[in-house]
């Protein structure tokens, strides 16, 4: 039986449906402490003073924490990006000045968290309001500074050249420029919000609860703030409910409970955070600008060159950033042949939420940006968006990008097929004829993205050399535990991606029994060992980082395995095969009735080892392997290396009509090609794809942050900022082809964040539908306001222009 | 997301809970459904001293069709009515009350409650004021019966006394011939509609008897929309009367810039929406089911 391809029914499912989750919030003691955050209302203010003695005096409160408490118990946590980052103090608590609306300013501990919330309501913070900053272009004026010691607000710079980008716009037969695109800040909102429980013993032991997806990496930037070794750092999670990226740095503020834990004796901490607490002070996607943006293309239009300004706004504190300044770089050209860039990349900070890895972080805004550029390119130059796009999809592989990424796999027009016939392109084509004619405003749109997975740490040191991270690695502990069963623990932590069915599938093919005879534990725990600096779930990796971890392990075990049984049974291993018996799991000799059990095998190791000898001495059945993927650090001169492992391939196409009476683009008809590779399990993959591309239409429709001119938050609640639910879904068509990974032993591609697919889409689609309006799609939100606003605004004149001229005459 | 303190009292009767608001006077509240209170409170924009819980007053919940007046009793629920036979006959009743926010919010909220609220956005004040309807209110001072005209007077007050409670609410029953529609245009089912208008047109003879138009999301409080009835009242529902009619409606409102849209935006919802109540009434009118539901973004 092979298990892997198969849609083996999720494991996690019966647990989840029935209530019996475990999620950090869950967790209850009696005499447990909770925590209530005070945060800033104001996006820059001076913290002037605060009095806490109202709060402390309150009947129940526990303890106070301030500014001043966490400046002498915490270290600044540590900044990636190069100077002048290294001035940036990024503390649990503001401490002399708040930047951002929702900056924690007070924590209050109490019985309750009624009392709790009660008691910070009477801290009094005396504010002395600054001038704040939002817009990213203003922020690089330094005229309003947030990190003084900075005395700049720009946190990164660098440029990005690859080919001979001067030639080939000397050479070019069109030029293209686009003098503004923006992609608007969102965030994939989890339905479970950032909890954790901490408590902090007199032995100064500290162990979480929490709900982080990359403890591994989280780990290492936690404990020294808190001046601790890693080893008194336990971090545990079991069920987490989505991530998407955000809770990669919820550690900032699973501090406070910590800090509180300590000044209460010990007692157990939980802090808990609300849906408007999380729209404010959570994390945000990265909103990028795209100025002055050129672009060449020879006579047939294929595009020879990009060159573009960036501006990257990561809101008031880097923390996960500069990175995102970086990881678009893995799909420099997209899907696209384009040999020849400058990319001026800058990044600054603004008086808004800081930013976090959000679903399809950082490629997903190029992305857009270049099926924008290709999009645009082909209205302006009358080619038909798919022969655009024909014209200039990479179909080589393995290729090797301008800046040395190698795309392991893929079809690009076998995709655009599929798709076409799948949403009936011709049908449409000729559906759209009519429309115009009856004056709608129907358009289709092509967008075509990728899903770069495993990442390479070492692109971090082209943002700054001095950074101790390169390669990546996942861990996975595969034991016969005392009574021969089988028992994985991973690093993953994963938030709903289906890790422990996944892995039983590829476990059961290994040792070729039931994935029912498999225990995968839930969830994160650092007491098991099973991690590295790298674990965690992000960045569309488990089906090959983590998967190959399993594999890896399974093969050293087996190994064991058959040392062992091949010593009982007296046998060569090359004669034993693995299965199952009337005792269970087992080893055979092939042709006879010999066999020995996973009970009896575990039994010879852990408690009967007097049958043995010293052959079998390195034994354990208990193993450890640590998957590394090939990779080598990029040349940080040249921005030069392979960046990432895998790439999967999204296609999709929208047929949207704008209605002109409510400006709402309505979505027609939608088709949805996937391809990572080879698939594990169908349904998990199925589930993914969906998620992926509900999440890309919610932030094109419906879901956007917005800030008015001093920093308040527009859009702090779920009738504010409204998620896509499923009444506003519209009914989509799944595809898919599987173009097999040669750089994975198993043929998958990492999937899972989908590489903001509909944003390109929909966008495209809007575009078809108001070119001939005189309208050139720039922004990456399309709420019906926006369109309102846009049907009444003609920008074509302003924001593009082309220059034809007939080449070769020298 | 806790509510400060407070004395929770329920009430057994009407009396009761009139006494009770009037012994504690300002810092007391009313909780019935509690989907606009709860939410209130808890974000801790108000923060009264005490709440007198109305929601198991027995009878309270009743809805009555007496002929030519349906009687719907203050905490009959949206759901309660949505599923009513009422909803059934009157279709207008039916879109606006299974379509006011989603499943959660319909089974608690009430329709005293959405009234009470003087909340332009709110639903059933702008229903009512298609259907011309009354409000029956109780207090220290006893029984009285209000126009819904008038009713809220500005964004969140109404014409209610201290201590007195709305217990039920009443309207006539369309004649025959007549047909209504509530189009809503809005985010997501969570959210209030960015633009609400209710029409109700008795039409004879293919001519427009009567004709009510009411609007809602549109201003400080609901507004009736009478320029706009009186373009289509006498008339046949030619192209140009609905298109005098939507502009005439477009007038009588004040939208405001806000997130779910700017005021101009809002003002071609309030011409769309009205233009798509008005065919949708005609035809229901006619005799004709027409589904409507509210539209998302």
């Amino acid at each position: 039986m092979t298990w892997v391809g198969k849609s083996l029914q999720r494991k996690e499912d019966g647990r989840l449906i029935r209530g019996q989750g475990l999620f950090a919030d869950d967790e209850h003691s009696d005499s447990m402490l909770h925590l209530y955050i005070l945060r800033s209302p104001y996006a820059h203010a001076r913290i002037a003073s605060i009095d806490v003695s109202a709060a402390q005096a309150l009947p129940g409160v526990a303890c106070v924490l301030t500014g001043s408490d966490i400046k002498e118990q915490c270290v600044p946590y540590m900044q990636l990006g190069p100077a002048p980052c290294d001035k940036i103090v990024d503390l649990p608590l503001a401490t002399d000045k708040v930047i951002f609306q929702g900056e924690p300013v007070a924590a209050v501990a109490a019985d309750s968290a009624a009392i709790a919330m009660d008691a910070g309501l009477l801290i009094e913070v005396e504010y002395e309001m600054l001038d704040a900053v939002v817009d990213p272009e203003e922020a690089l004026e330094d005229k309003i500074l947030l990190h003084e010691a900075a005395a700049t607000n720009r946190t990164y710079h660098d440029v990005f050249e690859y080919g001979e980008v001067d030639k080939a716009f000397s050479d070019a037969a069109h030029v293209v420029k686009i003098n503004r695109l923006h992609f608007h800040r969102f965030a994939s909102t989890p339905v479970e919000n950032n909890a954790c429980t901490a408590e902090w013993n007199q032995r100064g032991d500290l162990d979480f609860l929490c709900n982080n997806s990359f403890a591994g990496f989280s780990m290492q930037l936690l404990a020294p703030s808190l001046r601790l070794p890693v080893e008194k750092l336990r971090i545990r999670s079991y069920d987490i409910g989505g991530s998407f990226g955000v809770k990669i740095w919820n550690y900032v503020y699973m501090a406070l409970a910590a800090l509180a834990s300590r000044k209460c004796g010990g007692r157990k901490v939980k802090w808990s955070e609300t849906r408007t607490e999380h729209l404010q002070g959570s994390g945000h996607g990265n909103e990028r600008t795209f100025l002055d943006t050129e672009v060449a293309l020879d006579k047939d239009g294929v595009i020879t060159a990009i060159k573009s300004r960036h501006i990257d706004d990561c809101g008031a504190y880097p923390r996960y950033e500069p990175l995102g300044c970086i990881i678009w770089a893995q799909v420099l050209p997209a899907t696209y042949g384009v040999r020849n860039f400058r990319i001026d990349f800058t990044q600054t900070v603004t008086n808004k939420c800081p930013v976090v890895p959000n679903r399809g972080y950082s490629r997903m805004q190029h992305l857009w940006f270049m099926e924008r550029i290709v999009d645009i390119c082909a209205h302006e130059l009358a080619i038909p968006a798919d022969e655009m796009r024909l014209k200039n999809y990479i179909r080589e592989f393995p290729y090797e990008t301008p800046n040395g990424c190698i795309y392991d796999s893929g079809n690009y027009p076998a995709m655009l097929e599929k798709a076409k016939q799948m949403i009936d392109w011709d049908g449409w084509k000729q559906k759209q004829i009519e429309a115009r004619e009856q004056g709608r405003l129907l358009g289709i749109g092509i967008g075509t993205t990728l899903d770069s997975g495993t990442n390479n740490f070492g692109q971090a040191q082209i943002m700054n050399p001095n950074l101790p991270f390169s390669g990546n690695s996942e861990v996975c502990i595969i034991c016969l535990d005392l009574d021969g069963s089988v028992v994985v623990s991973l690093g993953t932590g994963p938030s709903g991606q289906g890790h422990e069915t996944t892995t039983s599938q590829v476990v059961a093919d290994e040792l070729n029994i039931d994935p029912s005879m498999i225990t995968v534990r839930t969830g994160f725990d650092s007491a098991w060992n099973a991690f590295s600096g790298h674990s965690g779930t992000y960045a569309s990796q488990f089906a090959v980082s983590g998967l190959s971890a399993v594999y890896g392990a399974c093969q050293k075990l087996k190994a064991q395995m058959r040392q062992l049984a091949g010593f009982m049974l007296k046998a060569d291993a090359a004669e034993l095969e693995f299965g199952v018996g009337e005792e269970g799991p087992q080893l055979s000799v092939k042709g006879t009735d010999k066999s020995i059990n996973y009970w009896f095998m575990s039994n010879l190791v852990n408690s009967n080892n007097a049958l043995l000898d010293d052959s079998l001495a390195d034994v354990t059945l208990n193993v450890r392997h640590v998957y590394r993927p090939p990779f080598e650090v990029p040349d940080t001169e040249k921005k030069f290396g392979n960046l990432t492992l895998t790439y999967a391939a999204q296609l999709h196409i929208a047929v949207v009509e704008i209605d002109t009476d409510t400006c709402r683009p309505n979505i027609l008809a939608y088709a949805a090609i996937d391809d990572c590779g080879k698939v594990i399990n169908p349904q998990i993959v199925n589930g993914q794809v969906a998620g992926g591309t509900a999440h890309g239409i919610g932030a094109v429709l419906m879901e956007s942050f917005d800030y008015d001119e001093v920093g308040n938050l527009l859009t702090a609640t779920f009738s504010d900022y409204c998620p896509l639910t499923v009444m506003n879904m519209p009914d989509v068509q799944y595809g898919s082809i599987e173009t097999p990974s040669p750089f994975s032993y198993n043929g998958a591609k990492g999937m899972g964040e989908g590489g903001g697919a509909p944003l390109h889409t929909l966008s495209a689609a809007i575009q078809d539908a108001l070119y001939a309006e005189g309208i050139i799609v720039t922004d990456s939100h399309h709420s019906a306001p926006r369109v309102f606003e846009r049907l009444r605004a003609p920008n074509r004149e302003a924001t593009v222009s082309v220059e034809s001229r007939r080449v070769g005459a020298q | 997301m806790y509510p400060a303190p407070f004395q929770y009292h329920r009430a057994k009767t009407v009396d009761e809970a009139v006494g009770l608001l009037a012994g504690i006077g300002e810092g007391a509240r009313v909780l019935a459904g509690g989907q606009s209170l709860l939410a209130i409170l808890k974000l801790r924009f108000d923060e009264p001293t005490d709440l007198v819980d109305i929601g198991r007053i027995a009878n309270l919940d009743q809805i009555d069709d007496a002929g030519e007046v349906i009687n719907i009793g203050a905490l009959a629920t949206h759901n309660r009515i949505g599923a009513s036979a009422i909803a059934e006959a009157i279709p207008i009743v039916s879109d606006c009350a299974n379509g006011i926010a989603d499943n959660q919010v319909r089974n608690l909220g009430t329709i005293g409650g959405s009234v009470a609220s003087g909340d332009p956005s709110c639903d059933w004040p702008t229903l009512l004021h298609t259907l011309d309807g009354e409000i029956l209110c109780q207090g220290p001072d006893g029984a009285r019966t209000l126009d819904i005209n008038g009713f809220v007077e500005d964004l969140y007050q109404t014409a209610l006394k201290p201590a007195e409670i709305i217990t039920g609410l009443r309207f006539k029953k369309p004649a025959a011939g007549s047909g209504g529609a509530y189009c809503t245009f809005k985010r997501c089912a969570p959210a209030y509609p960015t633009i609400a208008v209710g029409v109700q047109l008795t039409i004879r003879n293919g001519q427009v008897d009567s004709s009510r138009i009411a609007l809602g999301s549109a201003g400080l409080t609901p507004i009736r929309a009478s320029a706009a009835e009186a373009e289509l009242t006498g008339g046949s529902l030619g192209a140009d009367e609905i298109n005098k009619a939507a502009e005439a409606a477009v007038a009588a409102a004040d939208p405001y810039d806000d997130r779910r849209g700017s005021a101009e935006f809002k003002r071609q919802l309030i011409a769309t929406l009205t233009k798509r109540a008005i065919a949708i009434a005609q035809r229901r009118a006619g005799g004709e089911t027409v589904k409507n539901s509210p539209e998302y973004y």
